[in-house]
Parts: C-alpha cells; structure tokens; sequence
C-alpha cells in the first residue's frame, strides 16, 4: 500500500505534459544504453539538441567542431549501412576522428573476447564507442570496461535507443502539433525480434502516445505480459493481431522488416501469407486517418511488409527518418562528449 | 552450566583435517531433525565422537533462543559440480570441498558432467583419489553418468558404476531423452539406483537465455518457457509410469525444479503413487528473472496481490541488466514460480535444498549475456539464502536444516553410509553457525576457486562458526583477534 504514492509519480512522470517547455537538466547520462533511465525531461533534451543539429544539417558546409579532437571508434558485429553511415555522417558532423570496425560475429570459443576488444579500442585512443552486436545486453558488458562513453547502436532484439529517439522525432516534425501526444501510432510486422519496438515503446510511451504493436501472435509473444504489467507503471500500449482494428484511424504506422528465417523457425507460414494478411497496402492504410504518415525503420522488403507505393507515397515519412537520424546521432554524441573527463557540460552555466 | 550463556569453546588451534579431540558446545539452539527436536542444549565431542548430547531445561535453557548460535548436523547436498576432471581452472576437487565446508557441508555429491564425464569407475576413482589429497574430511559421493560421455546415446556402464559406489545417475547439463531415459529407470532400477533427471525439453528451449515472460521480452532474451520443464517433467513420468509396471524399484528425481507447473505434474504423480522425488536450488527459491534486469530484491519481497512486482515500475533495478551471473539453467523464474518452490518444499514434496554449485572461470562469465556459461556457484551461499528465508518466515528454521540434512540423507539411503543427526556415540558431523552474525559475499570470503554469484557485495545472515564432517575438523571460522 506505501508503494502505491511511488508508482503513480512514477506514471505521473512519464505522462509529462509534452507541450510543456523543454526544462535545461543536466545531461547526467555518459552512456547510452538503452531508453529505460530516460527521463522525459533527458528525452526533450536530445529532442531540442537535435533540433539545433538539424539547423547545422541545412548549412552549406554542414559541420560543426564539437568533437573536434575526440576519437569515435563504430564497431559493428552485425551488418549495417544504413545505422553505420548515419553515426559515421553524425561524428564526422561534429569533427570528430572516426574510426570504423566491422567485427565478425563474437564468439566465446574463437577470436578475440568482446572485453578485449574494447579494451584494444581504448587501448588505440577512442573516447567514444558507437556498437551494435547480435546479442542482447552486449553494450552493457562493454560499458563496464570502457572508459569513456558508449553508445548502443542495436543489440540483439533489445534496443536500438538512437532509432526509438529519431523515430519520436520524425514523427513529433510530422504531426500537427508537433506532439505525440494522444496519437495513435502503430508498430506492425515482427515484433518479437525487433529492437526498434522495445526502444520506441520507452519513447513513445514516455511521449504519451496511444501505442499499438500489431503482428502475428507468434511475433508478439511475451508482449501481452509487458503490456499487462507496462500498464500499471504508466506504460500503457495495445497489443493486438488484429491488422484492421491496429490501422483504424491511426495517425502513424511503422512497419517492420519481416525477415526470411521467421518462417524456418516456424513462426510464419510464408512471407506470400504474410503480405496479404499483414503487409501495409495502400488498401489498408485507407484504414487510418487520411493524413496519417507513414514509417519503416529499413531496411524495407518492400512487396512483403509494405506494398512498394505506399513506400513511396507522399505520405511516407522514411526518407525523412534516414535524415533526422543523423541529427539525432550528432545529438546524442554531443551530449555523451559532454560528460567525458575534461569536457565541458553541453547547455551548461558557461552557455546562458 | 549457568544460567547465563557460556561462550562456544570451538577447537581453537586445531588443523583443518584433524580429529577434533575436545570441543564443547555449551549452551547453544540445538536442531536435530532425525529426532524431531529443538532447543537448547550442550554437545560435547571428545575424540571426533559425539559423547554427550545434552538438552537443557529451566533456568539452564533460559536466554538461549533460536537466533543465535545453530548446531545442527552436517549439510548434505546431492547436486553439486566440483569440475575435476577438465575444468580445473573452475574448481577443483580440494578447492569444492572447501568451499562445502565453509558453507556447513559435511557431504556433497559431485556431478558427471566431468571432462572425461563420469561414465566409467576410472573417472570415479580419479575424483575420490583428489579428495583423499586434498585431506579434506568432507565425504565426496558421485553420480555417475546416464549416457556414455553424456552424449544421450548410448548407456554408461551403470553396473560398473554402481559397484563402484556412485549413488544415482544423471546427465545433468542436458536432459536424457525420453526413450533412453525409459532403459536407464529400468537398469538404474535394478541396481538400486535414482535418475536424477535435469528437466529440459531441448524442442522448447534452442537459444534460450532466460525465463520467458515480462522480463526477458523487455529486455530482448530468449525466452525459456515454463512448457520446457513442464513436458520434460511429464514425459519423464510417463516414462516411468510404464517402467514401474517391469521394475518396481525403478526411481526418478527430477533435480533443480523450477516452475509451478513441474511442481504441480510431480504432486499429481506421487499422489498415484509413482516414485518419483525432487529437489530445488537456493536461487530457485529466493531470486527471480528480475534479477537479469538488475533487480536484486528476494523472491517475496514487494509482491503484489497476483504474487507478481515489476521493477522498472518499483525502481528496483540496483545493477547493472544482463549480469552473466545470473544465467543459469533452469533460468531465474517469476515470483511465483519461486513461490511455488518454496511451497513445495514447505509441504515437503521437494524433499532437499540442492544448490546445483555451478562454479565457473571468469573467462567463460565476462561474455555477451546469451553466451554466458550456465549456472550459479550454491555451496558457500546456500544456508545465508536459506536463513534469509527463514528470516522472512517463508520457511521454519526446523524445516530448513531438515531440508538441508535429513531431506537429502533420505534420498541417499544406505548409499551415504552413516546415519543422520545429533546422535550420541557417533563420530561428529555437524556445523556450528551464528545467525545473528552476517558476512559478506566476496573474494576474499569465497573458498571456491569461482566468484560465480549475483550475490557478490551481498550481506548474508549466518556466519558458519565450525562444519565437522566423521570426526574432523572441516571448516573453523577464523579467529576474530
């Protein structure tokens, strides 16, 4: 029963009021993990950061020297181009020294440990260390032996914290408003494997919109019991396998990559039943409010999860997501560099 | 005797491995569970045999309650892995035994999941030939292996094995599928001997890397369902239906039970009279799947009325998530699935505390959380967790050393080769420990060669004063100066 007073300040603090004006709290976190120890006053933070690295992105010469001396090493165990470019777009941005590594998957019998390859990495001068791996939680065992600061770049189906704040972002420069606040955003497609929903249930739900997370139940397994207890802690979203009662009169839908090694594991007939039962067709985006804009995190299949003219139809927002994604990174970068031994607070007295 | 509580004479001075040739226990909370019996009293051990059991009375007994200093018998665990031979850098024999002394253990039973496995009289005379060396007086029983090399094939030379004392069979690490396990109950059967069965339906659980539900979707494991140890547990069972028809003296022991819903297929059974037993880890019953999240609360502590807690809601999370020392197998389950084993173990289905002592290098922890070695070092922890229980009226104190002494003695029969209890005439095999005095969890308290616990930096309650295993001086609590 004493709990009870803690769990709705809890609640009360993630449904912040949205259009409240941005409050200047220090930036306290040096990694970024995950959106979980997120505040939504830390969240705005990053959301006018990136707003200010918008305006850096439309200058002629898009650069600016904040990092200028500070070593970023990009190590990525799995394969990207799109997430990779974007960090390495976003530190170059910022002056910073990048360096990229593309590791081959780890493993405990051969090659080297992860422990010792960030210890190589500090070893060889980085401050920073943007990583994406296959396994869930592999950036927390990084953070413990690295000495400066590291930033998830997709772990295992567990977060992908940068894509969760550039999708609130794309969205919120969408909307009328400019908030998200009451609106009905959809995720639809694999959620169980993806870590671009567990990120943006944190940022959505944190943001106050009404979420859905639709796909097949054998893609939505365990959610139902995050949405049960999410509830009572503030977090409050939909869990549904149906498509029609999911897009009707949304305001967002963002589909997700559905990919072929889902129907080996048995958990989809075929990618053909699929697209036709799940895939966001233009037929059923006529489902959602007309002005509803359209996401997918990529990269897409498009003919499966999304039919090719709603990807690109005037209402899809993906392009804009790529771009925003640098903004978001040259944020977060930003922010991270200020809480490294030696440098200054971002934002700080010294910038009133 | 006065009235007023005489200090502990404990062998001072004495080696460890010695026969403890004088030692007076006067005035402490005696726990004898073969006799049923609680209360105050004197031991006195002359020569490494127990010459007086005395139980006090009246003003003698006054001021001595059960909360302060414990003699009860040596501990018994039947699910330990001490590693030798192959992964000595992990334990070895000499350094498992200390670590069972220091937590009260006076026997443990090794595990074959050895490297050569425990499928031959070889390997077993090599594991018995490091306990000689290592002069500790702790008994070291084995299991031999169910399937030759573990490998689920073929069977082990259970004969040969059993004529060379192992006491069960398990190819624990790893279920024994069901066919094969059908031919082991049966030969085991015959030769007097248990299955102890690792409960894992292998189909349900590829890739697994914790407990399926709430915790694991949010922080994007595996999951491990409940339905893996569920149609393990009734498949094993209805194996054994059928081979108690043929072989009467046929015996399954489901180890390291888990979730509510084995505990409840293993009720069924024995209700129909079907042999077959359990046993539950001291993590089983006192952390959850939280745990991987960073939540370091006991399992019944801040449940709520569904016998569940959320702990990003309750700002719970005190560590870091993805701690690899939390990764074991069965995997940490939801309160109440812990609930549930503590009740079982209450009622008495669960017949013994096991701790599945899985010690590991630090090599094989300080990795990505899914490729993480399995398993949670249990043989210095297990009575602190064990008391904490008691501390929070989960368990009776009386239950819990029967749990940790009778309960597993029961299950060895004959095979342990002693009997059980504060018994007068006997050679001495008990452990003195204070349950007012805490310690705590680290390096340099940890006897083990592994550090493989979430409790390291934990405060536990009850310190082990003295564990005196046939007569000889096992563990003593260093001299405070």
């Amino acid at each position: 029963m004493t709990e009870a007073p803690v769990v709705a300040e809890v609640a009360a603090a993630s449904q912040a009021p949205v259009e409240a004006a941005p409050v200047e709290v220090p930036w306290r976190h040096r990694h970024l993990l995950d959106l979980d120890v997120l505040t939504w006053p830390d969240i705005e933070r990053v959301l006018v950061t990136a707003d200010a690295m918008t305006e850096v992105l439309a200058r002629p010469i898009a650069k600016v020297p904040a990092l200028r001396g500070i070593s970023v090493t990009i190590l990525f165990y799995e394969a990207s181009t799109r997430t990779r470019v974007s960090f390495e777009v976003a530190a170059k941005n910022l002056s910073a020294d990048v360096v990229n590594i593309a590791a081959a998957s780890s493993s405990v019998t051969k090659g080297e440990s992860l422990v010792d390859t960030v210890r190589t990495i500090e070893a060889l001068g980085a401050r920073m260390l943007v990583m994406r791996h296959d396994r869930s939680g592999a950036p927390y065992l990084a953070a413990e032996v690295f000495g400066g600061s590291v930033l998830n770049g997709g772990d295992g189906w567990h977060a992908h914290p940068t894509q969760g704040l550039l999708d609130l972002y794309t969205m919120r420069a969408h909307l009328p408003g400019g908030s998200v606040a009451g609106r009905k955003v959809v995720i639809l497609g694999d959620i169980l494997h993806s870590r671009v929903a567990r990120s943006n249930v944190w940022s959505l739900t944190a943001a106050g919109a009404d979420l859905w997370l639709c796909g097949p139940s054998t893609l939505l397994r365990g959610f139902e019991a995050w949405a049960a207890r999410g509830a009572a802690a503030g977090r409050r979203f939909q869990v549904t396998s149906d498509v029609d009662a999911a897009l009707r009169d949304a305001d967002v839908v963002m589909a997700l990559r559905i990919q072929r090694e889902r129907m080996t594991g048995g958990l989809l007939p075929s990618l053909r039943e699929y697209a036709a039962r799940y895939g966001l067709t233009r037929e059923r985006l006529a489902l959602a409010r007309p002005e509803a804009i359209v996401m997918h995190p990529g990269p897409m299949n498009e003919g499966v999860e999304i039919a090719p003219d709603v990807a690109t139809d005037p209402r899809s927002v993906i392009t804009d997501q790529v771009t925003n994604g640098v903004a978001i990174r040259m944020a977060l970068l930003y922010l991270l560099a200020g809480t490294l031994p030696g440098r200054h607070e971002p934002g700080g007295a010294a910038g009133r | 005797m006065t009235a007023t509580r005489p200090p502990v004479a404990l062998a001072g001075g004495l080696e460890r491995g010695a026969v403890v040739a004088e030692l007076d226990i006067g005035g402490a909370w005696l726990v004898d569970p073969a006799s049923g019996r609680s209360g105050p009293g004197d031991v006195v051990v002359r020569d490494g045999i127990v010459t007086a059991v005395a139980w006090l009375e009246g003003e003698e007994a006054a001021g001595i309650d059960d909360r302060g200093v414990i003699v009860a018998p040596g501990f018994i665990d039947i699910h330990a892995h001490l590693r030798e031979p192959g992964d000595e850098d992990s334990e070895t024999v000499a350094s498992g035994l200390a670590a069972a002394a220091h937590g009260g253990y006076t026997t443990v039973c090794t595990m074959a999941n050895t490297d050569p496995a425990l499928d031959e009289p070889a390997v077993l005379a090599r594991i018995r030939d490091a306990a000689t060396a290592s002069g500790s007086p702790v008994a070291l029983l084995a299991h031999g292996a169910v399937s030759a090399g573990r490998a689920g094939e073929q069977l082990a030379a259970l004969g040969e094995l059993a004529d060379a004392g192992v006491v069960g069979f398990s190819d624990d690490g790893a279920p024994v599928r069901p066919a094969l396990l059908r031919n082991a109950l049966a030969y085991a059967g015959t030769l007097g001997l248990p299955i102890l069965e690792h409960a894992e339906d292998p189909t349900l659980t590829t890739g697994a890397e914790a407990n399926e539900g709430y915790v694991a979707t949010v922080l994007g494991l595996r999951g491990w369902p409940v339905a893996g140890e569920a149609a393990a547990v009734s498949a094993a069972i209805a194996v054994l239906a059928d081979v108690v028809a043929d072989v009467p003296t046929a015996r399954l022991h489901v180890t390291h039970v888990s979730t509510g819903a084995a505990i409840e297929r293993i009720r069924a059974a024995r209700a129909a009279g079907l042999p077959v037993s359990c046993d539950v880890t001291p993590h089983h019953l006192a952390m959850t799947d939280e745990w991987v999240a960073g939540a370091r609360r006991w399992a019944w502590e801040a449940v709520d009325g569904d016998g569940d807690r959320d702990p990003w809601a309750d700002r719970a999370l005190v560590a870091p998530p993805f701690d690899p020392a939390c990764r074991v197998n069965p995997p940490l389950r939801r309160p109440t699935d812990a609930a549930a084993c503590r009740a079982a173990l209450r009622d008495g289905l669960a017949i013994a505390i096991a701790t599945d002592h899985a010690p590991h290098h630090e090599v094989k922890k300080a990795v990505e959380f899914g490729l993480a070695a399995t398993g949670i070092d249990g043989l210095e922890t297990a009575l602190g967790v064990t008391l904490a229980m008691v501390d929070a009226g989960e368990l009776t104190l009386a239950r819990a050393i029967e749990a940790l002494t009778v309960g597993p003695a029961s299950f060895l029969g004959l095979r342990l080769g002693r009997r059980v209890g504060l018994l007068e005439g006997e050679p001495a095999d008990l452990v003195v420990f204070d349950r007012r005095a805490s310690w705590r969890v680290d390096g340099d308290s940890l006897a083990s060669r592994s550090r493989n616990t979430p409790l390291l930096g934990r405060e536990l309650p009850g310190v082990v004063l003295a564990t005196i295993a046939g007569g000889r001086l096992a563990y003593a609590a260093p001299d405070e100066g």
